[in-house]
């Protein structure tokens, strides 16, 4: 039988279908496992002091102002009824807090991330659509129109819902106060600034907004959000881009200002301060608290306890559980090796 | 196709078939559309193909959408489109729903294309068709009922036809129906006189075209063996039954032209009736797959229902008091809004249904049938016949086999039948104890007709032939000339011989070798040339070979006028009906002995002088009885035949050579030590199988025998395990239990196994006490036994069963056992047909297990664990979240990332794992047979390993949940930062636990990895694109996430602790697994091959035909054990070797149920046998 007609049948002797593709079989012994297992809890651990000492590192300064104690200056304004309410709390840093100092102001109990919240808003009509503006998507119902049928603009709940305490800091310098000047320009992302959130052409701005209502709890609109400076009002107020921006969790807290502008660059010297709070927004009614931060940042941004110690958990894990390999591997394989 | 419809209408004759009628049954065609038919008759086309151009879409659809979970998906995507429910865009599951149902229909549609082909390559077949008044050529496709069709000598026959008449004598035919049933020989079928005598007239066409006789007879049916109808014919009726019928699917042979009248076309006719559809077998991973896949399915929906109680709550307790929010609760009713968020909550869970598994399931079983098909090492070279798996859902089976039932004829042995040696007059000529290729050629110039191949060494025999000296040897030879149902064919001035079992053929062969040439054979007439000498004998009548009566005769009228009886069978049928004081009994009973022995086959020969008075009296009787009924007939005619067979001479006896196909020995052993149990089902003899057993190593040599009244006892006793000791409590080597068990085989006999399946509770006990035995030989069982066998051991174990046959004696246990194997070899195809799997060689079999089978578990198991794991760490996290975002179905991810992620980011790798992993090579696997051992015990994938892998999930979910939630906790970071963040420790922690998996890192996987992680980075980015939100801003609104994120270190740093965190219970068990798995992995990899070295010794041992001697040395030591059914006498071998076992005394039954030697020790002293290297 010649071997040429023997072979119609005779699969292609290739390394896939003969399943020989060249491969790398990693040989791992305990050599390799245990001492790779210490390494990577040892790295974890480098990890961890790292985030942990640089977090140390950081200062935080934490104010509730939710005014739930009777004694606190803020008590009064808690009430629904006072509107327009002030109230000013006083601390003193005894040692330099070093700039650039950020400021945010944080909330708790306060869920938006929550789904239907999310959702309660129009893209398209924040990019500045002026189809939008008259006929705003359905998902911002209830806060698509108002009681006459007016557009509201921005629409949704998010809007809507937008923080609307101020903040003034003020050094007590010889019984005299001196305002400490808070920088909010770029706190938003440059993509929502850039992007996501743009103003209609129109000029001014105000024409924009014939025809349409102020968002129902909103004290002025849209394009009034910012009195001091024309360029930061509309969907591109700075302070509209942080809140707009959901939070991950029901605890949070969003930048508020940044000071690093004069002295202050440096950061807050020693002294006693005060700070006035434009008591607007409610949240005595679902158990919220509201809290003022100050905070310096490093490369890993605010203070972040939690990371560095869980790093350094695991990284102990790690090299606690390479010493039970070695003790199991020594007990159970050694008599056999031998 | 309907099959088997045996409604009254079909057994009534009103199927109505004119001839020469083309007109009529043109215009009657069936046709059909969609799910309406018309007209009765059908075209002669195959269709096999499903899909048109324009019902590829809709049916593709239809047949997709019958999985459940396909429709499951479907339905998710609807429901994404209601605005009050839809917690994620439309895209997250209708991109992996699409994916799937393309990839799904394109597969249908290359399997639907194929068949096509083949369709129409059968289509276009040409065959001659009568057309008025001559024959012209024209396609199958074209043929219609009632049309006359010619059909030339090897060619296949395109319908059910009406055989008219044909160029030989009494319009004869013959017909290969290999196609059909598998076997090779060729049956006569017969046109009816009335038709032979008229049609046959020169030239044929005329009379043909005028032929106009009416068919009436059943309507088209799946009785391949029935066919009732008659023809009316110039007013006459003529009965047709199936002598008269060529059936589609066999080839003319040995008949120049035969003419025959469609009756049945295409579809109609009993071929395509009768080939059913494949069953559906699902395997062990498949069924648990699919039960977890609706405890999935469960656990989403009560889920889903927790936490739309949880909204409810959340909604009357919380939110109404955050103003933000309540404003959002649908009509201010909590309820309300918590039963919407039911559904939304099951679109968000949605991706922890693996719908892509299945798919992913499917190409990946393909693949490793490919591998199967193209595996060039269970190739065949000798006959260029590589492996084929035909059913591509059973691969991970193949690692899981715990039963292998094996046929011996032609699985384990070659079924290529050598002539070794014979007894004649009491003398025995060849010597078998010589090998094949040892053997001297005789030399036999002086007859044209010998053909070179008889392996057998008497020259003796020769001489004695040839001077015609002895008569008896003459006769000896003329018997074997002649009783036999064989047809000879001249082909090229050679002399072939087509037999229906090889053993004839053998026989036929091996008288023409030694002069006795068988010629031709007609109706009534055979012709012999003895040594050059025409002579004719006249065929009286033929008794016919049964399995009951395992016995053949012929009642020929020789030259000289007397009238003479051949016949042949098994040794004991015609034993016991010889003449009294037959001389040379006692020399020829020791001679089949000796045969049995060296594992001959033997056939007795015998013959007698029949008075002229007892042929005309018996043959009256017979005609008288062929019109009695069938019941009352076949008693008559046993009876008859029983007469006629008796008062014989003995003549001799043949033996048979059926060798063991190469390398049986070592895969058995090799299965035996991966922990298979073997049982061999045979019909052969007790004696034959057990020696068989010996030397394809299914038994050693100090394996003990449990069979007959022993094993009864043992079956019947309250305990069998306890009472085998007592009743063997002599035997001092049994008084370990577990030893003993493991070193002892069950000889179970055709009867007894009837016996056990009848008696309640039996099965279980014998079930039981084979799992204890090394190994299990049945002889003697029929078709139907094989097939019990199979059914009682999956009703009484768990574990996998592999049927492998080569015959169609072995179609039903193939098609019972989980897994069928069909060795594609001498016995035509039909054990392939009904087939999952077919070889060309039993010996593949060790790679297609332990290689194909073992890595498919692995892969498989390991890559439905880790896919299911991965969909739900993935999708459990959205579960930890929602206590933190008030039940409100809020997703975790992004929409793009979910659409991805099992498309995109993880499945390829993971398919790349279940494509190439080999935990150890093939070689490794073949040479430590002992890693097959946790497949039959299903180690890999059972509840066990399921919870295991939950639990890892679960702790996977939380951690990839919790160690953000720390870190984003009251800090300025905000939701979609942490989307990002929690997606990217989701891939971290797949991709760690990936290459943790993997163990064989070919370039593809290595690439794939990278790529797909690269993916996930490049892809993420691109969504989220300012272009693409200006495009929709809808879909698109992650707008600058990563490009914050990937850019923050806190982020990454999040990411990598919780994805290693997450991978952390994968990396111990890993990291464990070496530590502990050490030594024997060393071992795999520095296996020196000592053992195969020693294996293949002694196969070359076997081989080289020096077996005689080893049975002798065994048999020796056994001679000396003490036996314990009383004393035996020894009888001795011409040669001076004790004998193995006693032969049993005949006895009247024909079934010998304790056969002595059963339930003997062998010593194991045996280890003294004689070293031949």
């Amino acid at each position: 039988m010649s071997k040429e007609e023997n072979t119609a049948n005779r699969p292609d002797n290739t390394a896939f279908t003969q399943q020989r593709l060249p491969a790398w079989q990693p040989m791992l012994s305990a050599g390799i496992v245990i001492p790779g297992f210490v390494i990577i809890g040892v790295a974890f651990i480098g990890i961890g002091v790292a985030l942990f000492v640089t977090s140390q590192n950081i200062q935080v300064l934490e104010k509730d102002y939710t005014g739930i104690e009777t004694n606190s200056s803020c008590f009064k304004c808690t009430n629904p009824r006072v509107k327009n309410c002030n109230c000013t709390i006083n601390f003193s840093l005894d040692k330099l807090f070093e700039g650039p100092v950020f400021v945010y102001y944080g909330l708790s109990n306060y869920f938006q991330n929550y789904r239907k919240y999310g959702a309660s808003k129009d893209a398209a009509q924040l990019t500045g659509d002026l189809a939008y503006f008259t006929e705003p998507s359905t998902s911002c119902v209830p806060y698509q129109r108002d009681a006459k049928d007016k557009p509201i603009v921005p629409c949704g709940s998010i809007a809507n819902s937008m923080f609307n305490d101020t903040f003034k800091l003020f050094q007590i310098v010889n019984s005299g106060n001196v305002a400490v000047p808070l920088d909010g320009k770029g706190i938003a992302w440059w993509t929502d600034y850039n992007i996501k959130y743009r103003n209609p052409t129109t000029n001014p701005l105000k024409n924009a907004f014939n025809d349409t209502v102020k968002p129902i709890f909103w004290p002025r609109p849209a394009y009034e959000l910012d009195t001091t400076n024309a360029a930061n009002n509309g969907f591109i107020n700075q302070d509209f881009l942080v809140w707009m921006r959901r939070s991950a969790l029901p605890n949070f807290r969003k930048l508020y200002r940044r000071i690093t502008e004069g002295e202050y660059a440096k950061g807050l010297p020693a002294g006693d301060y005060a700070l006035v709070i434009g008591y607007n927004y409610p949240v005595k009614a679902f158990d919220g608290r509201k809290k003022v931060v100050f905070s310096n940042v490093s490369w890993m941004g605010g203070k972040n306890q939690f990371l560095g110690i869980a790093y350094l958990v695991i990284g102990s894990l790690c090299v606690v559980m390479s010493i039970v390999m070695l003790i199991v591997y020594a007990k159970f394989k050694f008599p056999d090796e031998e | 196709m309907a099959i088997g419809d045996n409604t009254k209408a079909d057994l009534e004759l009103t199927w109505e078939v004119r001839a020469n009628c083309r007109q009529r049954y043109a215009r009657g065609r069936r046709r059909s559309f969609l799910c309406f038919r018309w007209g009765q008759y059908a075209d002669n086309t195959v269709r096999s193909y499903k899909y048109s151009l324009l019902t590829f879409l809709p049916l593709t659809l239809f047949e997709q959408f019958h999985r459940v979970a396909n429709i499951y998906y479907l339905l998710i995507v609807v429901m994404q489109a209601i605005p009050a429910i839809a917690s994620l865009r439309w895209y997250t599951n209708a991109i992996p729903l699409i994916l799937v149902l393309t990839v799904r229909g394109l597969k249908d549609l290359a399997t639907d294309l194929a068949r096509r082909k083949s369709d129409s390559q059968i289509n276009s077949r040409a065959s001659d068709v009568l057309d008025s008044t001559s024959f012209c050529t024209v396609q199958w496709k074209d043929l219609c009922v009632g049309d006359v069709v010619r059909i030339h000598k090897d060619q296949p026959v395109p319908a059910d036809l009406l055989l008219l008449c044909s160029s030989e004598e009494y319009s004869l035919c013959y017909v290969e129906t290999a196609d059909i049933d598998g076997e090779t020989n060729l049956k006569y079928k017969q046109a009816l006189s009335i038709t032979h005598n008229e049609l046959t007239s020169e030239p044929s066409e005329k009379s043909l075209a005028d032929f106009d006789g009416v068919v009436w007879c059943e309507h088209p049916n799946n009785r391949l063996y029935a066919f009732r109808g008659h023809l009316r014919w110039h007013g006459e009726d003529h009965v047709l039954n199936n002598d008269h019928i060529l059936l589609r699917g066999t080839v003319l042979r040995n008949t120049q032209v035969a003419y025959g009248l469609m009756i049945y076309a295409g579809a109609d006719t009993k071929i395509l009736r009768s080939c059913g559809k494949l069953r559906v077998k699902s395997t062990h991973v498949d069924r648990l797959l699919n039960k977890m896949v609706i405890g999935i399915f469960a656990f989403v929906l009560l889920t889903s229902l927790l936490m739309a109680v949880g909204h409810g709550a959340f909604e009357s307790q919380v939110s109404r008091f955050i103003p933000a929010l309540s404003a959002l609760t649908v009509n201010g009713d909590p309820v309300y809004s918590a039963f919407l968020t039911f559904w939304s909550y099951i679109i968000v869970l949605n991706p922890l249904i693996p719908m892509a598994l299945y798919i992913s399931f499917d190409v990946i079983h393909v693949l490793h049938s490919l591998f199967i098909n193209w595996d060039r090492e269970m190739r065949w070279e000798k006959k260029d016949s590589p492996a084929r798996a035909r059913n591509t859902s059973l691969n991970e089976q193949l690692g899981q086999v715990g039963h292998l039932l094996s046929d011996k004829t032609g699985t384990l042995t070659q079924n290529h039948l050598l002539f070794r040696q014979c007894c004649i007059a009491g003398r025995v000529y060849g010597d078998a104890s010589i090998s094949v290729e040892e053997t001297q050629q005789m030399d036999l110039s002086w007859n044209p007709f010998a053909s070179g191949q008889l392996s057998m060494w008497a020259p003796e025999l020769v001489q004695l032939l040839r001077a015609r000296q002895c008569p008896i040897v003459s006769e000896f030879f003329t018997a074997l000339a002649l009783c036999h149902t064989v047809m000879p064919e001249q082909s090229k001035g050679a002399l072939l011989y087509k037999a229906s079992s090889p053993d004839e053929e053998a026989l036929v062969g091996a008288a023409r070798d030694l002069g006795w040439v068988f010629h031709s054979r007609r109706r009534d007439n055979l012709t012999l040339l003895e040594l050059g000498v025409t002579r004719e004998y006249q065929l009286l009548a033929t008794l016919e070979f049964t399995s009951q009566r395992r016995r053949m005769s012929i009642l020929v009228r020789d030259p000289e006028g007397g009238l003479k009886l051949y016949c042949k069978g098994a040794d004991m049928v015609i034993l016991e009906r010889l003449q009294a004081g037959c001389p040379c009994l006692e020399s020829t009973e020791r001679a089949l002995e000796s045969f049995a022995q060296t594992c001959l086959r033997t056939l007795c020969v015998a013959v007698r002088c029949v008075p002229e008075e007892l042929w005309e009296c018996w043959s009256k009787v017979l005609t008288d009885a062929a019109t009695m009924a069938t019941g009352e007939r076949d008693a008559v005619l046993e009876a008859l035949h029983g007469d006629m067979e008796s008062q014989l001479l003995l003549l001799g006896a043949t033996a048979i050579e059926d060798r063991l196909q190469e390398g049986v020995p070592e895969t058995i052993a090799l299965l035996r030590e991966a922990g298979l149990k073997i049982w061999v089902l045979t019909g052969d003899k007790t004696e034959t199988a057990v020696n068989i057993g010996y030397f394809s190593k299914l038994l050693d040599p100090d394996t003990c025998l449990l069979g007959g009244q022993e094993l009864r006892e043992v079956l019947r006793s309250a305990d069998p395990g306890y009472s085998a000791s007592s009743s063997r409590q002599g035997n001092a080597w049994c008084v370990n239990m577990k030893t003993a068990r493991a070193k002892t085989a069950l000889v179970i006999s055709g009867p007894e196994l009837a016996e056990f399946v009848q008696e309640p509770g039996m099965g279980a006990k014998l079930i039981g006490l084979a799992a204890q035995c090394q190994s299990v030989l049945c002889c003697r069982v029929t078709p139907g036994q094989k097939a019990d066998i199979v059914t009682l051991i999956r009703k009484y174990s768990s574990s996998i069963t592999m049927a492998i046959g080569d015959g169609a004696n072995d179609v039903n246990m193939i098609k019972t056992a989980h897994i069928g194997v069909g060795i594609a070899g001498v016995e035509g195809g039909q054990a392939v047909q009904n087939a999952d799997f077919s070889l060309a060689q039993f010996r593949f079999l060790q790679r297609l297990l332990l290689v194909h089978g073992r890595w498919s578990y692995r892969r498989i198991t390991f890559f439905v664990l880790f896919f299911i794991h991965k969909t739900c760490n993935f999708a459990l996290v959205n579960i930890w979240f929602g206590f933190f975002n008030g039940f409100s179905a809020q997703s975790m991810y992004e929409n793009w990332f979910i659409a991805m992620y099992t498309s995109l980011y993880t499945s390829i790798p993971i398919q790349l794992y279940a494509f190439f992993e080999q935990d150890v090579s093939a070689e490794s696997s073949l040479k430590s047979p002992g890693l097959y051992r946790p497949g039959p015990l299903n180690r890999l994938f059972n509840p066990l390993t399921i919870a295991a892998m939950l639990a890892q999930t679960l702790f996977s979910s939380l951690v990839l949940f919790f160690i953000p939630y720390g870190v984003f906790h009251d800090s300025p970071l905000d939701y979609q930062t942490l989307a990002v963040t929690v997606s990217m420790a989701d891939i971290f922690c797949v991709d760690a636990e990936l290459l943790l998996l993997t163990r064989h890192w070919t370039v593809f996987n290595a690439v794939f990895l990278c790529i797909a992680f690269g993916f996930f980075f490049i892809v993420t980015r691109i969504t989220q694109q300012p272009r693409l939100f200006q495009l929709a801003p809808a879909d698109y609104f992650f707008v600058g996430v990563s490009e914050n994120a990937f850019a923050n270190p806190l982020v990454w740093l999040t990411a990598l602790l919780a994805g290693v965190t997450a991978a952390l219970p994968a990396l111990f068990v890993f990291v464990f697994n070496v530590l502990l798995s050490r030594p024997d992995t060393h071992r795999v990899h520095s296996l020196a091959g000592p053992r195969p070295v020693e294996l293949r010794s002694k196969v070359r041992r076997i081989d080289s035909g020096r077996r005689p001697s080893g049975v002798a040395s065994r048999v020796s030591s056994k001679g000396a054990a003490p036996a314990s059914g009383g004393p035996h006498p020894h009888p001795h071998h011409p040669r001076g070797l004790p004998l193995l076992g006693d032969r049993p005394t005949v006895d009247g039954s024909g079934i010998e149920l304790n056969v002595p030697f059963i339930g003997r020790k062998l010593l194991p002293a045996i280890g003294k046998k004689p070293d031949h290297d």
